[in-house]
């Protein structure tokens, strides 16, 4: 059973949105797919949530989008990473990871 | 905190919204599509890729909205579209659109229009600086058989009391009259007053061009100087800058223009257009102790306050006779005795100068915004319900919108969308309507109202007419909340619309609504009844002389010119003699003081053989009537005793006099006043009484009776070397006043071109004003209560036309049970007008309460008048009846087949 990022706390969307654009500008659904292959199909990201939480990122700065064309030469918007962006990435990834650790340690030793 | 490019994010998305959700549709389509691709490599057909894709993306619109939200400028989008939305719908209902809008329209057109007036005569401060520091200063009389609650002061009180006072930075005195001014050959009567040159910097107004007068101009020989009114300079004057140093003829004086007064300059709102100097002698405080003609207006200093003025007038009052040296024992005529206010009988009052401008007429306007303020109660009771039925209706489609993700929230958003783009139409259009509601309301007080000048749609009408629009529009827009709560939404698409299951919340409602508008509507028509039977009463009070087919207008002889009492009389007698030539006229007479409109003279008299005691009554009478002979006949005056003045009296007969019954009651009783003599106080010779008169209503009709003492104009300029120089005439004629007027006016220019003819009009007209803030309230209430009624009227059948639709399968399936047609209509009938009943009955608990409040605005009719009571209920009752038959018949008249099917 795919678990869709309904599932996921809305700030780790937002990571993984801002890891899977630090690999270069991508549309939305290349941020879906990207994250659903990387994931092995274990996380889904809903429309739903994917494009409020671009328009949310791109409001605070974190990432800026600009209309290009398409590997299928279709207009698109693509998303990309600011300085802004980067820096709450490393910073959220460190925060993240400690969490994920924490919360192993528990599972694996309580 | 937003920075500056989230800032201008936000003002794009504001003001660019085309443009930024074409980008956002843009961007969900190509995901759309390029999901619809990958199921299609993977194999689907083209309609299945599609589909899968659109399956999986979810609702584009809740998408969309969240989106948006991200974008923070929601609230202000959703506004604009739920605005957009509501206008949409209600075009969808133009019929009630159209309804709900002109209802509200009149509702809150009338309330800013009567706002209006509130807000310019009651609430709009003075226009002179700092006006609460103003006080009105009048005397008291509380003697024997002589009460006056506001009278006027005498100079030498005046004087003393600047002197002796602590709490005001100065006082100033005037009294107005009228004046003849002739300067663009056709003269006119204009209202003057005579002020102290104090007065002017009190009232704290400086002129807009020369100065205003110094002390010295105020002094008896001073040399007569004048101060124009703007609008007198510029109707009469041409409003020509070099009229400063210029002689003007006032009232046959040639006068020095000194000052032009700024524009609407006026004082206790008497129209005032020329300003002349009050000639007082400063140092003489013995002779006039007791002419009491002046009113005065005090400036309080910046720190005391009109209670603490008040204070310090006892003590002034206690303090008052002795600082005369006078005898506290002494009667008038004693030795010792002097005429000063004192704390009991001859007191001084402090009022706010703006509440003593207002007067009585602020109960009159404050009853016409209690009522017309109910009228919008009730109208919005209506729409309330209109909107409850209609959110009914709707139900089906609110129970779609919840059902497909419609927030709670965005319901509410869009029913007071739908409310505020009511309420602000309404408003719109109300606005139109006070505006042309304002002038009509000027035209209809016609005088009755004072500071009517001030009346107009200023900043704060505009304020309070944006509440209202913002209140009612809350109203309607929460109304249907009221049974819209979540969980009836969810319910109704299940149970398929259907209206059998009771709404009991909803009926509650809707029954207190028209309960309400009962109440309120009866109300509204009791407090009309009651000033009806009041104006009623008015019109139908004894004036004690047949008003009907008088004609009357007033000549004021300018004194420089007439200043010899033989040559004045002999006008009068000549003026009276050519009048009486006109054809159709069939007597003429002349009368100092035209009822019933008149100021109380109250002035000392002699009664010659009766000794004032302490327990007699003051030798005072209340109105002197200076006639011509032929009065008593022009004016169907009854003789009680004795005979009238005649012809033969004006030659060296005895001097006579005549009284009313008033005063032959009071100062004779059980005697007959005829051949007893009498006297002013100060006049040397003796008037012997020849007849008794009927009394009239000088005072007004609402007054008491006053007494009345009569002279013969002819015999006066040898009894004072005086005759009045100001006098009414009256026409006894069929016709009427329009038909006389260029005879009366060619005769009056013929004896002398310089008078202007005044006040031309019927006797009825001057009754018709004299009780004209009367009829004014009567009038408005009247429609008010009206259209209160046509309103309850509408409400009710409304929701009883509803209720009976709701219920028209029972209704069926009882006829198609058997049921008889007359049953069904009891059934209805006994549900319905029991709920107008209670609404009958809070009704008239409630004017009960209300009237109470009102009880100055009546003239003979009680508060709890039993037969407008009586009356109000049956014709209401009857109303709601007939409501309950009309509907209840149609009702019944269904063909149950049909009824039954039709759900």
């Amino acid at each position: 059973m795919p678990r869709t990022s309904s599932d996921l706390l809305q700030g780790t969307l937002d990571l993984l949105i801002l890891k899977t654009l630090s690999l270069g500008p991508m549309h939305g659904w290349g941020v879906s797919q990207r994250i659903q292959q990387v994931s092995h199909d274990v996380l889904r990201v809903n429309q739903g949530s994917l494009y409020p939480s671009l328009h949310r990122l791109e409001d605070q700065g974190l990432i800026r989008a600009e209309w290009g064309t398409s590997d299928n030469n279709r207009r698109a918007k693509f998303y990309e990473l600011t300085a802004d962006g980067r820096r709450h990435l490393t910073r959220e990834t460190t925060v993240w990871r400690d969490y994920a650790w924490a919360v192993h340690r528990i599972l694996a030793l309580a | 905190m937003l920075n500056a490019r989230q800032l201008r994010r936000r003002l794009r998305a504001l003001f660019n919204r085309g443009a930024v959700e074409r980008e956002l549709d843009d961007e969900l389509r190509f995901h759309l599509d390029m999901e619809t691709e990958m199921h299609m490599r993977n194999g689907m057909s083209p309609d299945d890729a599609k589909r899968a894709a659109e399956r999986q993306f979810g609702g584009v619109a809740r998408i969309r909205d969240d989106a948006r939200d991200v974008r923070g400028v929601s609230l202000f989008e959703d506004l604009g579209r739920d605005l957009r939305m509501a206008v949409r719908n209600l075009r969808r209902t133009p019929g009630f659109a159209a309804i709900a809008v002109l209802t509200l329209a009149l509702g809150i057109g009338a309330n800013s229009a009567i706002f209006s007036v509130v807000n310019g005569v009651i609430l709009k401060p003075l226009p002179y600086p700092r006006p609460n520091q103003l006080v009105m200063i009048t005397s008291q009389f509380n003697l024997q058989g002589m009460h006056f609650d506001q009278f006027w002061v005498s100079p030498p009180e005046y004087l003393e009391f600047r002197e002796r006072n602590h709490v005001f930075q100065d006082v100033g005195a005037y009294v107005t009259s009228a004046a003849n001014i002739g300067a663009s050959g056709q003269p006119v009567r204009v209202t003057t007053a005579f002020v102290t040159a104090s007065l002017f910097p009190v009232l704290g107004v400086a002129p807009r061009m020369g100065r205003t007068f110094t002390l010295d101009e105020t002094l008896l020989k001073a040399a007569p100087v004048v101060v124009l009114s703007s609008e007198i300079w510029q109707s009469a004057f041409g409003g020509n800058a070099s009229i400063l140093g210029k002689q003007v003829d006032i009232n046959g004086v040639e006068r020095t223009v000194i000052g032009v007064m700024p524009p609407g300059f006026d004082v206790h709102d008497q129209g005032v257009k020329i300003w002349l100097p009050l000639l007082l002698d400063p140092a003489d405080r013995t002779s006039n102790r007791g002419a009491h003609y002046l009113y005065l207006i005090g400036r309080l200093k910046p720190e005391v306050s009109l209670t603490q003025a008040r204070a310090d007038l006892e003590t002034l009052l206690a303090q008052w006779p002795a600082a005369d040296g006078a005898n506290p024992n002494a009667t008038p005529g004693q030795p010792g005795f002097v005429h000063t206010p004192n704390t009991v009988k001859h007191r001084l009052r402090f009022d706010d100068l703006q509440a003593d401008v207002v007067g009585s007429a602020g109960t009159t306007l404050w009853a016409l915004q209690a009522a017309v303020a109910l009228v919008l109660l009730i109208a919005c009771a209506n729409l309330a319900n209109l909107l409850l039925m209609r959110a009914e209706s709707r139900h089906k489609e609110l129970s779609v919108r919840v059902a497909l993700g419609a927030g709670q929230g965005r319901l509410v958003r869009q029913f007071i969308a739908e409310g505020m783009v009511l309420s602000a139409a309404g408003a719109v259009v109300g606005l139109a309507l006070a505006y042309w509601g304002v002038h009509a309301l000027a035209a209809a007080s016609a005088g009755s109202i004072p500071r009517a000048t001030d009346v107009g749609i200023d900043p704060r009408v505009l304020v309070a007419t944006l509440c209202m629009a913002v209140g009612t529009g809350l109203v309607f827009g929460l109304a249907p909340m009221l049974h819209l709560a979540p969980a009836t939404i969810g319910t109704t698409l299940r149970d398929g619309g259907s209206r059998t299951t009771a709404n009991a919340a909803r009926h509650r409602v809707r029954r207190a609504l028209v309960v309400a508008e009962m109440a309120l509507a009866v109300m509204l028509v009791i407090g009309s009844g009651l000033l009806i039977r009041s104006l009623w009463n008015l019109t139908r009070v004894d004036a004690g002389f047949d008003r009907a087919n008088l004609t009357t207008f007033s000549i004021t002889l300018p004194g420089a010119t007439y200043s010899d009492g033989v040559r004045v009389a002999g006008f009068w007698q000549r003026l009276t003699s050519r009048l009486a030539t006109i054809p159709g006229v069939t007597r003429v007479a002349a009368m100092s003081g035209l009822p019933p409109q008149r100021q109380v003279n109250a002035n000392d008299t002699q009664f010659e053989g009766i000794v004032p005691t302490k327990d007699g009554p003051l030798q005072n009478i209340d109105y002197y009537q200076y006639v011509t002979p032929g009065y008593l006949k022009t004016m169907g005056i009854p003789l009680v005793a004795g005979r009238s003045f005649t012809d033969g009296d004006a030659a060296d007969a005895p001097p006579v006099a005549m009284i009313n019954e008033a005063a032959a009651k009071r100062f004779y009783p059980n005697q007959n006043p005829v051949g007893r003599r009498i006297r002013s106080n100060g006049d040397t010779i003796w008037l012997t009484i020849v007849g008794v008169v009927k009394d009239v209503k000088q005072g007004g009709v609402d007054a008491k009776t006053g007494t009345e003492l009569y002279y013969d104009v002819p015999q006066m300029p040898r009894e004072t070397g005086f005759a009045p120089t100001s006098m009414n005439i009256v026409l006894r004629s069929s016709l009427p006043p329009s038909t006389l007027a260029s005879s009366i006016r060619g005769i009056v220019n013929s004896l002398d071109a310089a008078l202007p003819v005044v006040g031309l009009r019927s006797m009825d007209d001057v009754f018709a004003d004299s009780v004209g803030r009367a009829r004014f309230l009567t009038m408005l209430l009247s429609i008010f209560a009206a259209v209160a009624l046509v309103l309850a009227a509408i409400g009710i059948y409304g929701v009883l036309a509803y209720a009976v639709t709701e219920r028209r399968r029972e209704i069926g399936i009882r006829m198609a049970l058997g049921a008889s047609r007359d049953g069904v209509l009891a059934m209805v009938l006994r549900q319905r007008v029991g709920l107008a009943a209670v609404g009958i009955g809070l009704g008239l608990a409630g004017a009960v309460g209300a009237t109470r409040l009102a009880k100055s605005l009546l003239f003979g009719v009680g508060t709890t008048d039993p037969l407008t009571f009586t009356c109000v209920a049956a014709f209401m009752v009857a109303v709601a009846v007939v409501a309950c038959v009309v509907l209840a018949r149609r009702a019944t008249r269904v063909d149950p087949l049909v009824a039954l099917r039709s759900e």
